[in-house]
C-alpha cells in the first residue's frame, strides 16, 4: 500500500510499504477512506517531537470502512463505516473506567520512554512517535486500529466523509478546549490561533454558551473563518495591535472570563520574547516556545480559566507563575479524552448544528502529500485545512 | 489517648504487611538497597480485576511464556518447582533455572526463590486491595543476584533485570484487563535507513512482546506482513 512515511525533520515521502496485519484480538484493519494533516503533525515534521524515527508512517486523524476484524472485535464487521478516534483505549482500566481515555494504562507498547519524561505515560497515539506508542498512522491506504471493540465510531447515516472525518480529533479537542475553559453563560473567550482546533474551539465555546468569543491569529484566511462563524477577530501581527491592551479594550478592562491556548509549542510571536524563545530552543535550553501560554496567564481575568489543547512537549522557561497565582487562575489542558465526546459531537452533526467541513481548503492525494506538508507549514496558498483521499490518482 | 481527629469518613484501614509491601505500621517502607552483589527492585500496579483471577493468573506458572518476554517455556518438575527456559531471538543465548513456590497463599500473596541455575533469584508477589478500593494491587518485590552466566540477562533480555520485572508486570496488567498485550510487531513502516535500524533497540522494540493470546503467538511467529 502507499503510505507517507517520516524521512527526518522536514523530510515527508509517499512511499509503498506492506499492507497492515491483525497482531492481536481486539485489533481491525480499516480500509481508509479519508485522512486529513493535523496542525500537530507540524511538530513532528520541524522535528519538535522525540522518538520519531525514519519510516515512521505519519497521521492521526483518519476514517473508513472496516476491512477485517479480528475474534474479539464484536461491535463491529467488514463494510461498516467508521471514524477513528487518534488516541487508543483499552476500555479496562482505572483511567478508561473514569473515561480518561487519553491516559489509558494499557496502550502504549514504549510506556517506559513516557515514564522516564513524564512519570506516568499516557494513552498510545497514531503515527506520533515511538514515545506515544509508535502505533503505525493513518496517512496510508490502509490502518491496523487496536482496540477496535472501544475506539470506532461507526457511522451510519449518509452523511459524507468530510463532515464526519473531524471526528478523529479536531472537532472533540477543540470541544474539549471549550468544555475545559468552564464556559458560564455569557462569558467571553479567548482563542489563540485560529487554526483547526482553534475553529472548533470557537464553535464548541458559542455551543456552550459564550456570549462572545475573540479569536487572535495572524493568517487572514483562519480570521476570515473565525468571523464566519461569528467570532471578534484581532490580528497579532498589525501594527501598533497589543493582544493585552485589545483583550481589556474588548471587556471593559475585565479580561476574558476563559482562555484557549490553540497554538501550543511552537508560538510565533514575532517580538523579543519570541526570539529569545527561538535562541533557546535553538541552544536547547528549553524545548518548547511558550509565547502564547505567557500571554494567555497574563490576559485571563482574575479567577478566570485557561484552557489548553494546544501540544506541549517538554520544558517551558519563564512562565509567569507569580500572576497565574495573583489572579487565582485555573489551568486545564491534556490530550483530548476523545472517546466522551465521539457519539455526542456526531448527534450535533446529524442535527445540521455544525458542518465541520468549512474549514477545509485543499483537497489531495497521497503522492501530493509531502509538499503539501510544505505548504501547511508556511501557511501558503490560503491553507486552511488538508484533506488526502488515500485512493485518488495523482491530477494530471 | 484518642487520636486527633475522628472524621475519616471514607479512611481506608490500612494492611499491616511485610515483605514485598510498601507500607509497614502505617509508614513507607522502601525497598532493599542494591548491595552485596543483590539487586532489588519492587513495583506495582493497580489492576480492575479480583485479586483471586490475578492470583490464579500468576500462580499458572507453566503459562509465564505468554506475558514474561524472552521466556520460550515453563515446565513442572515437581509439586512445587518449575524449571524456567529464557532465550534471546536469534537463539545465541540462554539462561535456565530451577525454582520452587516457597509461599501461596490463593488471593493473597505467592514466594518464590531459585535453587539451581541462574540467575539467582528471590521473589513475592502480594495482591492487595488497591487505596479506596479501586481495584487490586498487585506489587512484586524481586531480588536478583547475577553470575558469570547471567551477566549475558541483558543480552538475552534487552533490558536490564530490574526493567524485565517492570515490563513483565506491564503485560501482566494488560492481558488481566483486557486480554492482550498491546503490540506493535510486526507493522508496515517506510524505509528505516541505517540509523532508523540501529536506534530501534533503545526503544525495546526489538524485544519480541510476549504473546499474552493465541492470535498473538501466531502473529509473533509471522514474518514482516505481505500485500493485500
Amino acid at each position: 500500500m502507499k503510505a507517507v512515511c517520516w524521512m527526518g525533520k522536514s523530510k515527508i515521502e509517499t512511499q509503498t510499504v506492506n499492507d497492515p496485519q491483525l497482531l492481536n484480538p481486539h485489533d481491525a484493519i480499516i480500509k481508509v477512506t479519508r485522512t486529513a494533516i493535523c496542525g500537530s503533525d507540524l511538530h513532528l515534521f520541524d522535528g519538535f517531537i522525540p522518538t520519531m524515527e525514519q519510516g515512521d508512517i505519519m497521521g492521526h486523524e483518519f476514517m473508513g470502512i472496516v476491512e477485517e476484524v479480528g475474534p474479539d472485535v464484536s461491535n463491529l464487521e467488514r463494510g461498516d463505516r467508521v471514524v477513528v478516534p487518534f488516541t487508543i483505549a483499552c476500555g479496562q482500566c482505572l483511567f478508561c473506567k473514569k473515561k480518561l481515555w487519553a491516559a489509558c494504562d494499557n496502550t502504549n507498547p514504549n510506556a517506559h520512554l513516557m515514564e522516564t519524561a513524564y512519570g506516568y505515560s499516557g494513552s498510545g497515539l497514531f503515527g506520533y512517535s515511538h514515545m506515544m506508542g509508535g502505533y503505525a498512522g493513518g496517512q496510508a491506504q490502509y490502518v491496523r486500529v487496536p482496540f477496535a471493540n472501544v475506539g470506532p465510531l461507526k457511522i451510519e447515516s449518509d452523511l459524507p466523509d468530510e463532515k464526519v472525518l473531524f471526528l478523529s480529533d479536531i472537532f472533540p479537542t477543540g470541544y474539549m478546549a471549550a468544555e475545559n475553559a468552564q464556559i458560564q453563560d455569557g462569558d467571553t473567550v479567548a482563542v489563540w490561533g485560529a487554526g483547526p482546533v482553534g475553529q472548533f474551539a470557537i464553535a464548541s465555546a458559542f455551543m456552550l454558551g459564550a456570549a462572545r468569543v475573540v479569536a487572535i491569529d495572524r493568517i487572514p484566511e483562519r480570521l476570515a473563518l473565525a468571523r464566519s462563524i461569528g467570532a471578534i477577530t484581532v490580528d497579532y501581527s498589525e501594527e501598533d495591535v497589543s493582544v493585552l491592551t485589545a483583550l481589556k479594550d474588548l471587556t471593559g478592562g475585565v479580561g476574558p472570563d476563559a482562555c484557549i491556548d490553540a497554538v501550543g509549542l511552537e508560538a510565533h510571536m514575532g517580538d523579543l520574547v519570541g526570539f529569545y524563545d527561538t535562541v533557546k530552543v535553538a541552544l536547547m535550553l528549553e524545548t518548547d516556545r511558550s509565547g502564547v501560554l505567557r500571554q494567555a496567564i497574563q490576559a485571563v481575568r482574575k479567577g478566570g480559566t485557561l484552557s489548553i489543547p494546544g501540544v506541549y512537549g517538554g520544558l517551558l522557561d519563564k512562565v509567569p507563575f507569580g500572576a497565574a497565582f495573583g489572579k487565582g487562575i485555573t489551568m486545564k489542558m491534556g490530550q483530548t479524552n476523545m472517546h466522551t465526546y465521539l457519539r455526542p459531537l456526531l448527534e450535533r452533526i446529524e442535527k445540521g448544528q455544525i458542518d465541520p467541513s468549512y474549514i477545509i481548503s485543499h483537497r489531495i492525494t497521497l503522492d501530493e502529500a509531502p509538499e503539501m506538508y510544505k505548504v501547511w507549514r508556511d501557511k501558503q496558498d490560503k491553507v486552511t485545512k488538508i484533506v488526502i483521499d488515500p485512493w485518488a490518482e495523482r491530477a494530471a | 489517648m484518642g487520636i486527633a481527629l475522628a472524621e475519616r469518613p471514607r479512611a481506608d484501614v490500612l494492611p499491616d504487611q511485610s515483605g514485598a509491601s510498601s507500607l509497614l505500621n502505617g509508614h513507607y517502607a522502601p525497598p532493599p538497597a542494591d548491595e552485596g552483589g543483590k539487586t532489588w527492585v519492587r513495583a506495582s500496579v493497580v489492576i480492575q480485576a479480583h485479586a483471586q483471577k490475578l492470583y490464579e493468573m500468576w500462580r499458572d506458572v507453566e503459562a509465564a511464556p505468554s506475558w514474561h518476554e524472552r521466556i520460550v517455556k515453563v515446565w513442572s518438575t515437581g509439586p512445587k518447582t518449575y524449571h524456567w527456559l529464557m532465550r534471546d531471538e536469534p537463539g545465541h543465548n540462554t539462561l535456565e533455572w530451577e525454582f520452587e513456590i516457597l509461599a501461596d497463599e490463593p488471593g493473597k500473596r505467592i514466594a518464590w526463590r531459585s535453587l539451581s541455575g541462574e540467575p539467582e533469584s528471590a521473589g513475592e508477589v502480594l495482591f492487595e486491595t488497591a487505596p479506596g478500593r479501586r481495584g487490586t494491587m498487585v506489587t512484586v518485590l524481586q531480588q536478583f543476584r547475577m553470575g558469570k552466566l547471567s551477566r549475558a540477562w541483558e543480552a538475552v533480555t534487552g533490558r536490564d533485570p530490574k526493567q524485565s520485572v517492570i515490563e513483565n508486570l506491564r503485560h501482566f496488567k494488560a492481558m488481566a484487563e483486557t486480554g492482550e498485550i498491546p503490540r506493535t510487531q510486526p507493522q508496515p513502516h517506510g524505509e528505516r535507513g541505517v540509523v532508523g535500524s540501529l536506534k530501534r533497540s533503545t526503544y525495546g522494540e526489538k524485544i519480541k512482546t510476549p504473546s499474552g493470546t493465541s492470535l498473538g503467538q501466531e502473529t509473533a511467529t509471522r514474518s514482516e506482513g505481505s500485500s493485500r
